[in-house]
């Protein structure tokens, strides 16, 4: 097999993009209006949203552990910036900002704690999980905000060259940005050599608790720019925003060839990841298939990645 | 040395005199805050003491301490089980089919829920061998697989003309504070209790979760035991939704959230509190039932003094977090001192 | 130490006991209200009021408005059991689950707490006096007459509705389905989706169709809250006025609509009548009036004991005064309530 083929054959990306292809190519024929420009513009504003958050829990995955609270630090940015909004008049930019400031702040403290304590990663994030939720109803009482300034209401609904939405751009950005940060910046490097191998990373002079503190202080933020972003998307701050991103959060990092032990994830692997739970769920609604077979339908997939990922860690190792 | 198991489990020389020990250990300190709290909450508010609170409170604590032991016994094995909801729903709602549908009676109906929900467990335990892969995202997984194909089938419909013993039993009430669910539970604790130190399969379960490879060179089939380990955790998850069923009287496909999620939290706090190492090979069933009564008393005595009903949460996740640091100083205080963490 | 569990285990036993009789002494003669949704939802925003004025006009002791954290049943069930362990001694309770609340309502009713099934129904045979709400499924029923006039009479409907374990959601399907057959043919209903009374689900789903089907709806049906909430916006967007659309309940999103032309209509429903009502009621029952065996009850299919709290089309031309209808009919209900249900010795 020439060299070139073989690398992109091996690569993690190849496998979800060959399966957008197919997939995408069989629903236009059965039905045209997939491609519509609508429709794109709907597939693109779920993907925006979604590629952001699977970063989040990406990130965290790389260094080798879970991040079970970015639901929650998303919701409670979320109505953070909404509140701050409504309630106090801030001006949009300043309420993201402090959104995302309290999204870094929360992940921040996770770091501290996992890193301090040695306590298992789950256990802390399942634990700032709770809190947070409860911060998030306690504030709101479980009432959504729906008074939301006209410029975030036009973010989410506006779009730029033809069906392109404008919340695509961030989440563009944040794909770039976490591409450059796993193979060009030092930190990233460190990142990735922790959830390698913690202790041979230590050896070459990484400092793990500053490298896990990295980590969780850039998935809080990441986590609340989408909770900010479903709130321009959703047009209202809904406190129940994160409740449903655990699975994906880890579906789609997966499905992109993420190992779960951490050291090893891919940028594009897992933006395509979120294209096809996307695409999918759409044809399901297109197809008029049964809506709970969505569920299904994102559970197999998950197995089937990660067997198809077993597979291909002995058949390509070292590609 | 049995099996490989650490010294911790049994084989201490402690520093300290055994009464001493004894109070520094995890199930003490639960057993001291439940009092306490039940004592303060008590006197604090005019209703938590009253029997019929007292009653309600033991029947929600019973279901909380099962679904504990459902993620307890793969805790042990050093696995997770994400789809203790999704299982615990899924056999609700085969009872409710057997017993409503087709009409069968009780004694068949519940071994045939409960049947299923190993079923499911097993499966899990097979997946999770034949693929080596963590349980953790195989059970994320299935928990997605089995919610779905469950509201499926069901067309997401609830059984709601089932057999008024079951509500009966859910409703029940001896000597004005227990509840047959609360015997229940404290029944299976004494036999999961039983199984752990009595059998040679509960040792193997503790063995392979306190280290594999070591087990494994002792003798012990890992493979099946994983597979018996996650088959049990589907029959307890199954045994939770029954009880769920009793207490509402009705099988509701709801019953446990969006893909069984809101058991989760329960299925963790409950084992962590008690002692429990994610790890694996450690486990105290007197540890997660007495985290998980902690739990479910904390939070009705929180809605008993009127904090909102919507910040309970958080006070649960601080109270998780200081409990996981306190066992931690208290683990390093008895390194300290030459004595066996228990 | 043996010795000092044993003087705890003591203390314990005297305080829970000195606390149960301080229980039992207490004077609960006042009527204390608990108002219970199922979770929360901006539909029951206006008990909380309801209950604030009926607490101040018929001096109960508490009219208080308490929410579930989730819609969950176990998470009501709970909180009904705490709040009757607190003191409460009367309740409006709109149903988690039709059966599966029954047997918590029976709970409370066997404490002397009267209870009233308010805006969504209980299955009979249940021990709460009656049911008190819209009739929801007269309402959809109406709204699609309402619909299908706006759309002269023929064409193809999509039904967007709310959660599956809300007992009215298929009492609104069955609804719309009836109004559609008595066109014979003309008008079908082409689509159903439920279980979106959330604005997640109710976004992605809304736009999911109307980006894939839009060409095959000549109008919208929306039987619940959130969905008439994402569906105005969607026509909004849409902007050509060409499918007709009928809504519910008073969110402003849907006022605003129906003023600029994108939704023809509401259906309004009564929440406010609902709490300051339902807490009268309450509060005379405990005074020892008895519900009327034979009292002008409507059946519905889950119970034949059920009161009309009322509902009212708004148009563009009603939109402005939706408050006062709903005020008068509160008022009028509220002047016949006692005579026509009550007997008062």
């Amino acid at each position: 097999m020439k060299p070139r083929l073989r690398l992109w054959l091996g690569a993690d990306w190849f496998g979800p993009l060959a399966i957008i292809l197919a997939a995408s190519i069989g629903i236009t024929i059965f039905d045209p209006s997939f491609l519509s420009p609508f429709n794109l513009q709907i597939l693109m504003l779920a993907t925006a949203v979604n590629v952001v958050v699977a970063m989040s829990q990406m990130i965290i995955i790389a260094v080798g552990q879970m991040n079970l609270a970015i639901g929650a630090i998303g919701g409670l940015a979320a109505i953070s910036f909404a509140g701050l909004m409504q309630v106090w008049s801030f001006p949009p930019a300043l309420a993201a900002a402090a959104a995302l400031a309290i999204g870094v702040t929360a992940g921040l403290l996770n770091g501290a704690l996992i890193a301090s304590t040695g306590i298992s990663a789950f256990i802390i994030t399942l634990a700032s999980l709770s809190v947070f939720k409860g911060a998030d109803l306690g504030i709101t009482r479980a009432q959504p905000f729906y008074n939301i300034p006209a410029e975030v209401k036009a973010l989410g609904d506006t779009t730029i060259l033809g069906p392109i939405p404008w919340l695509a751009l961030p989440a563009a950005l944040v794909v770039a940005g976490m591409w450059r940060l796993l193979n060009r910046q030092k930190v990233g490097r460190y990142i990735l050599a922790v959830g390698g191998n913690a202790s041979a990373a230590e050896l070459s002079g990484v400092s793990i608790s500053r490298t896990i503190l990295w980590a969780h202080g850039i998935s809080g933020f990441l986590a609340a720019l989408a909770g900010v972003m479903l709130v321009a998307r959703l047009q209202l701050g809904q406190p129940s925003i994160g409740d449903d991103w655990l699975i994906l959060s880890f579906a789609a990092p997966v499905i992109g060839g993420a190992a779960l032990s951490g050291g090893h994830v891919s940028v594009f692997g897992t933006l395509f990841g979120v294209v096809i739970v996307a695409v999918i769920t759409q044809a399901l609604v297109i197809f008029r298939i049964d809506p709970f077979f969505v569920q299904v339908v994102l559970g197999l997939l998950i197995l089937a990645a990660v067997g198809l990922n077993r597979m291909r860690e002995v058949r390509f190792a070292g590609a | 040395m049995t099996l490989g198991l650490p010294e911790r489990a049994g084989t201490a020389r402690p520093a300290l005199p055994r009464a001493a020990s004894w109070l520094l250990t995890n199930e003490f300190g639960l057993l001291a805050l439940i009092v306490g709290f039940g004592v303060a909450f008590a006197l604090g508010t005019p209703g938590f003491g009253s029997p019929f609170n007292l009653f309600t409170l033991g029947r929600v604590m019973a279901i909380d301490i099962m679904i504990g032991f459902a993620m307890m016994v793969v805790i042990a094995t050093g696995g997770l089980n994400l789809s203790v909801g999704a299982i615990g729903v899924c056999s609700a709602m085969t009872f409710g089919c057997l017993s409503e549908r087709a009409g069968l009676p009780l004694a068949f109906a519940i071994p045939g829920a409960l049947a299923l929900g190993g079923c499911l467990g097993a499966l899990n335990g097979q997946l999770i061998v034949r693929s080596g892969l963590h349980s953790f995202i195989i059970t994320l997984a299935t928990m997605s697989v089995f919610f779905g194909v469950m509201v499926f089938v069901t067309r997401a419909e609830a059984f709601r003309a089932l057999p008024a013993a079951i509500s009966a039993f859910g409703k029940a009430r001896y000597f004005g504070y227990v509840s047959p669910l609360l015997i229940v539970s404290a029944g299976v604790g004494l036999s999961l209790a039983a199984l752990y130190r009595l059998t040679p399969l509960g040792r193997e379960m503790l063995a392979a979760g306190a280290s594999a490879p070591a087990a494994e060179l002792s003798g012990v089939r890992l493979g099946r035991t994983y597979v018996l380990c996650h088959l049990l955790s589907g029959v307890l998850a199954g045994i939770a939704a029954l009880m769920v069923v009793a207490r509402t009287g009705a099988a509701l496909p709801s019953m446990a959230g969006d893909l069984g999620q809101d058991w989760l939290l329960p299925a963790f706090l409950g084992p962590v509190l008690g002692g429990a190492a994610l790890a694996g090979g450690r486990v105290s069933v007197l540890g997660a039932f007495l985290g998980s009564a902690l739990v479910s008393e904390i939070t009705n005595g929180l809605l008993q003094f009127r904090v909102g009903e919507f910040w309970v949460q958080t006070y649960l996740g601080l109270l998780l977090l200081i409990a996981v640091l306190l066992d931690l100083g208290r683990r390093k205080f008895l390194a300290s001192i030459g004595s066996v963490a228990r | 130490m043996l010795r000092s569990l044993k003087t705890i285990n003591m203390i314990a036993a005297a305080a829970l006991a000195l606390a149960a009789s301080a229980t039992a002494s207490q004077a609960a003669d006042a009527t204390k209200v608990a108002l219970v949704p199922g979770g929360p939802h901006p539909y029951f925003a206006a008990w909380e009021k309801a209950g604030q004025d009926g607490m101040k006009d018929f001096k109960l002791g508490a009219a208080d408005y308490r929410v579930p954290q989730k819609w969950e049943l176990g998470l009501q069930n709970s909180l009904l059991e705490s709040l009757l362990s607190q003191g409460y001694n009367a309740f409006l309770v709109f149903p988690g689950d039709p059966v599966g609340s029954n047997s918590t309502v029976q709970e409370l009713t066997e404490n002397g707490a009267p209870v009233i099934a308010t805006a969504g129904c209980l299955k009979e045979p249940t021990t709460a006096l009656f049911c008190f709400g819209t009739d929801t499924g007269n309402s959809a029923y109406l709204g699609t007459k309402e619909l299908i006039k706006a759309m002269g009479g023929k064409g193809r409907i999509a039904h967007f509705t709310g959660f599956l374990v809300d007992p009215n959601t298929q009492l609104r399907i069955d609804a719309v389905e009836k109004a559609a057959k008595e066109t014979n043919g003309a008008v079908t209903v082409v689509q159903v989706i439920a279980d979106i009374d959330a604005p997640g689900p109710a976004e992605e789903k809304i736009n999911a169709y109307l980006a894939a089907h839009a060409v095959d709806v000549d109008g919208l049906v929306t039987t619940a809250w959130v969905p008439a909430v994402v569906a105005s916006n969607a026509l909004r967007k849409i902007g050509d006025k060409r499918i007709k659309m009928v809504g519910i309940d008073h969110d402003e999103v849907v006022l605003k609509a129906i003023k600029d032309g994108f939704v023809n209509g509401t259906m309004l429903q009564n929440p406010y009548g609902q709490g300051y009502i339902g807490s009268y009621a309450l509060d005379r029952i405990r005074a020892g009036c008895k519900v009327k065996k034979d009292a002008p009850f409507k059946t519905i299919a889950l119970t034949n004991r059920f009161i009309d709290s009322g509902t009212v089309y708004a148009d563009k031309d009603a939109v402005d005064n939706y408050v006062g209808s709903m005020q008068s009919i509160t008022k009028k209900i509220f002047a016949e309530f006692e005579k026509t249900y009550l007997t008062c010795s």
